[in-house]
């Protein structure tokens, strides 16, 4: 129940209380009265006039207090419900701004307060992981150059063996990989400090699409794994190209890498409402529901056994996130394991463009 | 051909040195912007690496002086920073090329090489290498008089490779030239683009052309 249909029946029960208790005593009274007065008159009729007396102006009062009740409490608890809508809408990204005070020193807006204080620290360390973690990665960008270069360097010797040349050569494979892993960090963490500006212009998305469907095919060859483009209307967008096609790559990829020997990769492009709907649809063994709704978590990788066969950073599917939402787009993953695995991206259409 | 590196960090600027003149460049090596500067007003470069974290002044002003003095030594600028909006500010501000820090030796080394044949030599229509030939007009290959059916991304590798015959070339190079991807999109399209192109050009000839440098990348040459 609500604190003020809660307060509302208190209020009303003190009301009725205070009315009989009202009541009784004009019946007293007036019974009182009569009784100096008139002799001569039968008791009931006082029963009959305290009635009336309460009928006529007890009852207005009590539903005009009633009234002024509801009001009143309605009035007192606005800014609680005002306070509940503006707690709602704070996450991780606005922990920034403040909830708007009223500055009159009451009890609310002393809480409004003590929230945006506490909004405000929560802020601060965000603020101070997110900081730490782009330090980290740019620290460990000069280490790395440092490591493959020496590397590189070593293995110009000509005079070294075989197995000293592999033994090398897998390590500069490793450092490759701890280098992607650190420019996806990077790249994530700058996004999360919001230190990325799109360069978002007016483009053919279906032509991104179809440049796309190209590479992919290359990728599919290997495995004979075949890919398909179903449909690929021709729609634009406002996006920034280089990350649209990191995007679509990205998920081509994907698509390619976890399918399984003669799969199938299915895309299509269509206009739905205001949507660019892009669809990518691939065999293999899918992902089991109760880690779908991880995919998209930094690091995460769905199968332990699948960890070191295939080659990856742990970050492709949420930077493919990143990406989409930062085009104010959406991006869904369903999977059928053993069947079908169907990412969706959707991102709005560029209203600008004239529509064909 | 003599290279200087502007380079603080000592371990880096160390193996920078080592495999510039390993490919018989001269190299002169300074740690400092006002170093940089004073070194590149006094002798002519064929082209500079600036890293763009220096301590005090740093690269990007180093390069807007260079560039106000109308000094056009080609630039190749290191960044540790890595983004795109940077890569827009290096060019920008007058540098060459750009190449993000943690980088691979051989990508720095091919970048060098391709910054000091800028503009010298003069560009021919039909590129040869062997007995493979390209014409860069109508987008035809041959190779001992057999024509080679190619795709239009098939041709920008081949071009790019033939163009800089003979240096070995580095998968973010060929990303960068031939897909135009500024991003390293941690897949092996390179490897199976080179892979097909090898199939046309090089399976069913001798010698083979299209050779992979173990640790770096591919290169087209004669011999291997």
């Amino acid at each position: 129940m609500k604190i003020r249909t809660r307060l509302t029946w208190w209020y009303a029960g003190i009301l009725i209380v205070s009315l009989l208790v009202m009541g009784v005593g004009t019946f007293q009274e007036i019974s009182e009265q009569l009784r100096h007065d008139h002799r001569n008159r039968p008791e009931g009729h006082a029963l009959d006039e305290a009635g009336e007396m309460i009928f006529q102006v007890g009852l207005p009062a009590v539903i005009l207090g009633l009234l002024s009740g509801w009001w009143l409490t309605r009035r007192a608890l606005a800014p609680v419900s005002k306070l509940t809508d503006a707690v709602e809408k704070i996450h991780e990204k606005n922990l920034g701004e403040k909830i708007p005070r009223t500055n009159n020193g009451d009890e609310l807006d002393r809480l409004t307060e003590v929230f945006n204080t506490m909004t405000a620290r929560l802020d601060n360390s965000f603020q101070r992981i997110r900081e730490f973690t782009l330090h980290a990665s740019h620290e460990l960008k000069t280490p790395l150059t440092i490591l493959c270069g020496e590397i590189e360097t070593a293995l110009r010797d000509e005079s070294l063996s075989q197995s000293e040349r592999e033994r090398l050569l897998s390590q500069l494979d490793e450092v490759r990989r701890l280098s992607k892993i650190v420019d996806g960090l990077t790249l994530l963490a700058k996004a999360d400090a919001g230190q990325i500006a799109l360069k978002l212009e007016p483009l053919r998305f279906d032509e991104l699409v179809r440049d796309n469907f190209a590479d992919a095919q290359i990728l599919a060859e290997p495995q004979h794994i075949q890919v398909e483009l179903t449909t690929c209307e021709e729609i634009s967008v406002r996006g920034d190209r280089h990350r649209l096609r990191q995007l679509l790559l990205n998920l081509a990829d994907n698509a390619v890498k976890y399918n399984q020997p003669d799969g199938r990769v299915t895309m299509s492009l269509r206009r739905t409402d205001n949507f660019a709907e892009f669809k990518i649809a691939s065999t293999g063994a899918g992902i089991p529901p109760e880690i779908l709704s991880r995919v998209f978590d930094r690091f995460f990788r769905g199968d332990p056994a699948h960890e070191n066969t295939i080659e990856g950073c742990g970050l492709g599917l949420s930077i493919a996130q990143w990406i989409v939402s930062a085009h104010n787009g959406t991006v869904q993953i369903e999977s059928v394991p053993s069947k079908l695995t169907t990412v969706t991206v959707c991102l709005p259409l560029d209203t600008a463009a004239k529509p064909t | 051909m003599r290279v200087l590196v502007v380079e603080d960090e000592k371990k880096t600027a160390s193996f920078v040195r080592k495999a510039l003149q390993a490919e018989s460049f001269a190299v002169d090596v300074v740690a400092n912007g006002a170093d940089a500067l004073a070194a590149a007003a006094s002798t002519p470069f064929d082209a500079i690496v600036l890293d763009i974290m220096l301590p005090g002044r740093d690269g990007l002003s180093v390069l807007r002086q260079l560039r106000e003095r109308k000094n056009t030594t080609p630039v190749l600028l290191l960044s540790a920073r890595g983004e795109v909006n940077e890569r827009v500010e290096g060019l920008n501000a007058g540098a060459d090329d750009y190449l993000p820090k943690p980088f691979e030796l051989a990508e720095l080394v091919a970048r060098v090489r391709a910054l000091t044949r800028r503009g010298g030599e003069n560009k021919p229509i039909v590129l040869r290498v062997a007995d493979l030939s390209l014409d860069t007009v109508t987008h035809k290959a041959q190779r001992s008089g057999t024509e080679i059916e190619l795709t239009a991304r098939e041709y920008r590798l081949l071009e790019f490779l033939m163009r800089s015959a003979g240096r070995p070339c580095g998968r973010m190079m060929i990303l960068e030239k031939v897909w135009d991807y500024d991003f390293d999109p941690g897949t092996n399209l390179v490897d199976v683009y080179v892979r097909r192109l090898r199939e046309k050009i090089d399976a069913d000839f001798e010698p083979k052309l299209l050779h992979t440098v173990r640790g770096s990348g591919y290169v087209l040459k004669e011999t291997p």
